[in-house]
C-alpha cells in the first residue's frame, strides 16, 4: 500500500468575499482563551488579536476605495520564527503547522522580531479574566501565562479531535470537516480551510484560481495561506 | 457503584471539598450537588437563539461541565454545572445557515460578566445613584404587585406603561396580553436605529408593512442607498452569506455592488463603486436613475404600479428629475447617473436598497419611497433576486410602529405634548425592558428629568445601565442562554421561521426569566389579566403558541403534539417553505411625495456640517458597549479599540489644522462633546461622523465613563409619520481644543508606536 501523502494543512482566504466585519477576530478570542489586555495596554499596541482584518485605504476622496486583508500566522513552510527560537519552542510540526509550546517559551521575542507578517503576541502580564469570565474558557485550549509568546495555531485542537474521532470511527478525514473558529463563524465564507496536499480539497482547487497570491511571498517564507485577490466588475463580462 | 452515584455521596461527604480547599480559605467552598447530568469534558451542542439583535440568528451553544461558585440558599459554594463555552451558528437555521457576525460570536460574555445583577435589587440611595439594597424575589414581587394594585383601586390603570426594546414572537403576545387586559397602553418600543419608516414605506408602496430581504444571492446588480447591510443593519448574517455567494458563489458571474453614501462604511468599503452623494439626496438620486430608465425605455415592465404613482410627477416621466437638473442638487455627474442607471436596466434582476441615515430625517419616508418606486420600475419587487418579504407565521406579531398616529416614547413620557389628554395620562408606574433611552435620546429630550418625575419605576433588564439604574425595583431576567426564548424574524429568510429554543444552560445567579416573573404578577393580581395568561411558565406558553405551527404545511412530521415539541427543539426551531405571504394590501392615500434633497436640518448658520451617527459594527447601537471581547476588537475602518472618535475629511481637517489624534470639540445647537480626530480619506468635506456606542454614564465597568455619545447632542427631531428618532438631521461646528488619545490597532502592531508616527 502506497504511503498516504502527509496532511499539509492550509487556509484560503478570499477578499472578493470578505466584508471585514471582524466576526473571525471575535470567534477566535471565543475559541482560543485570548486575553482582553484593556484599554491602557491596548493603547501601546499590547492587545492581542491572533487574526485581524487590515484596512487599506487607496485614493483620495471622492475615488477613494478601501480593502480588507484578514491576516493571521501564515503558517510558513520556510518560517523565520523558527531557527531563531533558542528553546525550540517555536518549531514546525509534521503537518506543516508552525506549532508554538507554551512550556519551552522563556519570551526571548525573538520569534516575534523575525515574523514580517507581525502576527505573534506576547503576554506583557499574566491574563485577568474578571469572575465569571473564566467560566467561558475553553478547556481544550490552554491558557497562556505571562512571559509566553502566542499566536494563530489554524485551532490545531480542533484539528487534532477530528483526527482523533476519525481514527476511531476508522475512516479518513472528510474535506470541509475541521473548521478553524474563523473560518466557521465567516458568513461569507472568506476562509476555506484544508488540506493542500489532497488534490481534491477545496483549498487546493482555490489556491490553483488566477487570483491566488501569498503574503511578502518575496521573502521566500513559503506561507501557506493563500490570497485570492479581489476583483472588480466590468461591464459587459457578466451579462 | 454507578460514577454517578459515588459523585453525589462525595459530594454530600464534603470530601472533594476538602482536597480541594487545602490552605486556601477562600476557596473553602461548600460543594453542592449538581443538578443535571454531565458527562466530564464532552461537549453537548444546544440549539439556541442569539437576541443581541432582532435579526433572530439561530445558534448552537457548546456546552462543557465547570466548576461554578453560586449561591444557593444564601449560601455561597461551588457546584458542576453546564457552561457555555463558545456559540456557533446553527447550520439548520434559515437566518445564520451556519454563520455568525462580531456581535453573535461575543454574546458568552453577556451571561458571565462581572458586573451582572445578581439578585432583585431596591433601590437606597437617591434615583439614579446606583445604590441598592439586596432583596428576595419575593419580597419584589409583592412590591411590584402591590404597586400595581394600588394603581387599579385608584382607576389608573392606564397610567402604567412598558418601556422595551422591540418585541416579536411569543414574547411580545404575553406582555401585549398583560397590559391589555390591566388596562394599560401597548408597550412601547425603543431603539435608536428603528426601522419604522422603511416599514411605513414599505406598506404604502406594497401593502407590507415590513422590513424586507432581499435576495442579494441571485441579484445581478445592488445599489445601496445608506444601508449598512453587512455591518449591523436588517438581517447582517443572512445579508453577509448571500453577498459572498452574489460576489463568488456563481461560476463566471459576479454581481456589481455600488454604494451611495456620504461616508465610506464597512457595507462601501466592498462595494465595486462607491458614490458620496450629498447626504439627503439618495432619493432624487434614486428618481434620477428612474427618469433616464423611463425616458431611455430600458424597463420592460409597463410602470412601476402603486410604488410610481405614490411619487409626485412619476406618471409624467419624472421631468424634474433629469440628470442634468439633479447632477448639481446630488453632488454626482449627469454621465454617472445615466451610466448608472443603464447598468441596472441592463443587469437585472437588480435591487436596490435603502436604510439609515436616509432615513432618519423629518423627511425620511419620502426617500424610502422614491427607492421602493425604482425597485418596482425595475420589476424587482417579490422576484428571484430583488426585494422579497419574508413570510410571517402565526406565532409573529406585526410591529406596532405602523399606526397612523405614532406615539413617540417622548410623547408617552410626558416630554411632549400628548395628542389627547385623556388617552395618556401622565406615568405613574414604569416597567423598563431592556430599553436603554437615557443613552439612546439626546439631551435635548431631557429624559432623565422625566424619569425623575415618574413615582415607580421597575426594570428587568440583567445590567444597570444609563436608564435602568434609575430603577427603584429592579427584577433581574436571566441571560438569553440561561431562559427560554423565542423570536420570529421579520426578514432575513426567503421563507417562514420561529426560533424557539431551552435555555442552553442553568442560571448561575439569583434571576428569573422576565416572562415568568410576569406571569406570577398576572397571577397574583387575579381576575381578567390572570384568565388571558393562564400559562404557569414561559415555557408552557411558548409550547401552546407552538400548536398552531404543527397543522402548518411544510411543517415537521410528527404523531403528536408532544413530539412535534421536542423535534422542533431539537432543531432549534420551525421553518416551512411552504407559507406563502399574506396578500398585499396597500393603505389608501392620496398623498403624493417628492423626495427633498438636503436633510432638513434644525440649525445651519455657524454650524457647517452634517453630523452623521454610524452604528458600531461592533457595540451595535451601543448595547453592547459592556462587552470586553467587542471593546478590544478593532474598529474595521479605524482599527480603533476601547474608544470614540471623531471621523473628518482629509482635506477639511488640514484646512482647520486639526491632525490625526487631536483632541476635537463637536458642538451642535443642543450639547457638545470631545472626542479625538480620526482623519478619514472616506468621508465627504461637508460630514463630520461619529461611531455611536462609547459615551454610558453607567454601563458595567468596561463602559461606563468611555468615550463620548453623539447622540447626546443630537437635536430633538422626529420623523413625523412614524415617531422614529431623526438621528441624520444634526448640524455641528468642530474645533481643535488640544491632544487627544487614540488607540488604534492598525497604526500600533509594533511595541512602541511612538517611533513610527
Amino acid at each position: 500500500m502506497e504511503p498516504k501523502p502527509q496532511k499539509k494543512w492550509a487556509m484560503v482566504v478570499d477578499l472578493d468575499r470578505c466584508t471585514g466585519c471582524e466576526a473571525c477576530v471575535v470567534a477566535c478570542h471565543a475559541e482560543n482563551n485570548i486575553p482582553t489586555v484593556g484599554a491602557k495596554e491596548a493603547a501601546i499596541g499590547r492587545a492581542m488579536h491572533w487574526i485581524r482584518v487590515e484596512r487599506y485605504y487607496e485614493g483620495e476622496f471622492p475615488d477613494v476605495r478601501a480593502k480588507f486583508r484578514p491576516v493571521f500566522c501564515q503558517q510558513c513552510d520556510a518560517a523565520p520564527c523558527e531557527p531563531v527560537c533558542p528553546t525550540y519552542a517555536s518549531y514546525h510540526t509534521s503537518e506543516g503547522l508552525n506549532g508554538q509550546v507554551y512550556n519551552r517559551c522563556i519570551g526571548t521575542r525573538y520569534c516575534a522580531n523575525a515574523c514580517p507578517y507581525n502576527v505573534r503576541f506576547f503576554n506583557f502580564y499574566n491574563p485577568v479574566w474578571e469572575k465569571p469570565l473564566h467560566l467561558q474558557l475553553n478547556p481544550d485550549v490552554s491558557v497562556r501565562e505571562v512571559g509566553v509568546m502566542e499566536k494563530c495555531t489554524f485551532c490545531v485542537q480542533r484539528i487534532k479531535a477530528a483526527e482523533i474521532d476519525a481514527q476511531a470511527e476508522k475512516r479518513e478525514l472528510k474535506d470541509g470537516e475541521i473548521q478553524p473558529a474563523c473560518a466557521q463563524t465567516c458568513a461569507p465564507r472568506a476562509l476555506v480551510f484544508g488540506d493542500l496536499n489532497d488534490p481534491a480539497s477545496e483549498v487546493a482547487r482555490l489556491a490553483k484560481s488566477n487570483r491566488a497570491t501569498r503574503l511578502l511571498e518575496e521573502l521566500g517564507t513559503q506561507p501557506k495561506v493563500i490570497y485570492l485577490e479581489r476583483e472588480s466588475w466590468h461591464d459587459g463580462e457578466n451579462s | 457503584m454507578e460514577r454517578r452515584d459515588f459523585i453525589k455521596i462525595s459530594a454530600i461527604t464534603g470530601a472533594t471539598a476538602a482536597l480541594d480547599s487545602c490552605g486556601q480559605p477562600d476557596v473553602q467552598l461548600i460543594r453542592f450537588i449538581p443538578e443535571e447530568e454531565l458527562m466530564p469534558g464532552v461537549a453537548t451542542w444546544k440549539p439556541s437563539i442569539c437576541t443581541l439583535c432582532p435579526a433572530g440568528c439561530g445558534t448552537l451553544v457548546k456546552v462543557m461541565d465547570g466548576d461554578a461558585e453560586v449561591i444557593r440558599n444564601g449560601t455561597l459554594g461551588i457546584m458542576k454545572m453546564g457552561l457555555a463555552k463558545k456559540i456557533e451558528g446553527n447550520p439548520k437555521h434559515p437566518i445564520s445557515q451556519g454563520k455568525l457576525c462580531p456581535r453573535g460570536q461575543a454574546m458568552l460574555q453577556v451571561t458571565y460578566h462581572p458586573d451582572r445583577i445578581k439578585g432583585p435589587l431596591k433601590r437606597t440611595g437617591p434615583r439614579g445613584s446606583g445604590q441598592f439594597q439586596e432583596i428576595s424575589w419575593d419580597d419584589a414581587i409583592k412590591e411590584l404587585v402591590a404597586k400595581l394594585q394600588e394603581l387599579q383601586a385608584a382607576k389608573q390603570q392606564a397610567s402604567l406603561s412598558f418601556l422595551t426594546n422591540p418585541l416579536r414572537g411569543q414574547r411580545r403576545e404575553l406582555i401585549e396580553r398583560f397590559l391589555s387586559t390591566y388596562g394599560a397602553p401597548p408597550a412601547i418600543a425603543f431603539e435608536v436605529f428603528d426601522e419604522a419608516v422603511l416599514r411605513r414605506a414599505n406598506e404604502l408602496s406594497f401593502g407590507r408593512p415590513q422590513v424586507p430581504t432581499y435576495d442579494l444571492a441571485r441579484a445581478n446588480y445592488v445599489i445601496g442607498f445608506g444601508a449598512d447591510f453587512l455591518g449591523t443593519w436588517n438581517s447582517p448574517v443572512a445579508q453577509a452569506v448571500a453577498f459572498g455567494k452574489m460576489r463568488q458563489g456563481r461560476p463566471g458571474q459576479r454581481t456589481k455592488f455600488v454604494m451611495v453614501e456620504p461616508r465610506l462604511s464597512q457595507t462601501g468599503a466592498n462595494a465595486d463603486e462607491w458614490i458620496p452623494a450629498r447626504p439627503g439626496s439618495e432619493g432624487i438620486l434614486a428618481l434620477g436613475l428612474a427618469h433616464v430608465i423611463m425616458k431611455e425605455k430600458l424597463h420592460t415592465g409597463a410602470a412601476a404600479g402603486r410604488a410610481g404613482s405614490l411619487i409626485e410627477g412619476w406618471s409624467s416621466g419624472l421631468a424634474a428629475y433629469s440628470p442634468q437638473e439633479i447632477a448639481p442638487r446630488t453632488g454626482v455627474t449627469a454621465e454617472v447617473i445615466t451610466r448608472l442607471a443603464r447598468e441596472l436596466a441592463a443587469h437585472t434582476p437588480a435591487v436596490a436598497l435603502i436604510g439609515g441615515a436616509p432615513l432618519a430625517t423629518p423627511d425620511g419616508l419620502a426617500r424610502a419611497l422614491a427607492v421602493n418606486a425604482l425597485n418596482a420600475l425595475l420589476d424587482s419587487v417579490e422576484k428571484p433576486g430583488g426585494v422579497l418579504f419574508t413570510p410571517q407565521p402565526p406565532m409573529a406579531q406585526p410591529q406596532p410602529a405602523t399606526t397612523r398616529h405614532p406615539e413617540s416614547i417622548a410623547e408617552r413620557l410626558g416630554l411632549l405634548a400628548p395628542k389627547d389628554s385623556r388617552e395618556t395620562p401622565p406615568v405613574a408606574a414604569l416597567l423598563l425592558d431592556q430599553a436603554n433611552p437615557v443613552f439612546g435620546l439626546g439631551d435635548a429630550w431631557k429624559i432623565r428629568d422625566a424619569l425623575q418625575r415618574i413615582p415607580f419605576i421597575a426594570s428587568f433588564g440583567n445590567f444597570l445601565d444609563d436608564t435602568s439604574v434609575f430603577a427603584d425595583l429592579v427584577l433581574p431576567d436571566h441571560s438569553p442562554l440561561e431562559s427560554w426564548v423565542d423570536s420570529t424574524p421579520e426578514a432575513g429568510a426567503q421563507h417562514a421561521v420561529v426560533s424557539i429554543a431551552a435555555p442552553a444552560v442553568r442560571p448561575l445567579h439569583n434571576t428569573r426569566a422576565m416572562l415568568d416573573v410576569l406571569l406570577d404578577v398576572a397571577h397574583r393580581l387575579g381576575g381578567p389579566v390572570a384568565d388571558a395568561l393562564p400559562w404557569k411558565t414561559y415555557e408552557e406558553a411558548l409550547k401552546t403558541g407552538a400548536k398552531a405551527l404543527q397543522a402548518l404545511p411544510g411543517s415537521l412530521a410528527a404523531k403528536d403534539s408532544d413530539e412535534f415539541w421536542n423535534k422542533l427543539l431539537a432543531q432549534g426551531g420551525w421553518w416551512s417553505t411552504e407559507i406563502r405571504p399574506a396578500p398585499a394590501r396597500p393603505p389608501e392615500t392620496r398623498q403624493r411625495f417628492a423626495p427633498v434633497g438636503a436633510a432638513r436640518a434644525d440649525h445651519k448658520e455657524d454650524s457647517p456640517f452634517c453630523f452623521l451617527l454610524c452604528a458600531s459594527p461592533l457595540l451595535s447601537d451601543g448595547s453592547l458597549a459592556h462587552l470586553p471581547w467587542l471593546q478590544e476588537t478593532p474598529d474595521p475602518l479605524s482599527t480603533a479599540m476601547w474608544s470614540s472618535w471623531v471621523e473628518i475629511n482629509t482635506k477639511t481637517a488640514e484646512r482647520l489644522g486639526i491632525k490625526q489624534g487631536d483632541q476635537v470639540e463637536v458642538e451642535s445647537q443642543h450639547g457638545k462633546l470631545q472626542a479625538p480626530a480620526l482623519i478619514n480619506p472616506g468621508i465627504a468635506p461637508d460630514v463630520i461622523a461619529m461611531p455611536v456606542g462609547q459615551g454610558h454614564t453607567n454601563y458595567t465597568r468596561y463602559a461606563s465613563g468611555r468615550g463620548a455619545n453623539p447622540i447626546s447632542i443630537l437635536a430633538p427631531m422626529v420623523v413625523p409619520e412614524t415617531g422614529s428618532l431623526a438621528w441624520a438631521a444634526t448640524r455641528v461646528k468642530i474645533t481643535k481644543v488640544g491632544e487627544g488619545k487614540l488607540a488604534l490597532f492598525g497604526a500600533e502592531l509594533r511595541e512602541h508606536p511612538h517611533e513610527h508616527r
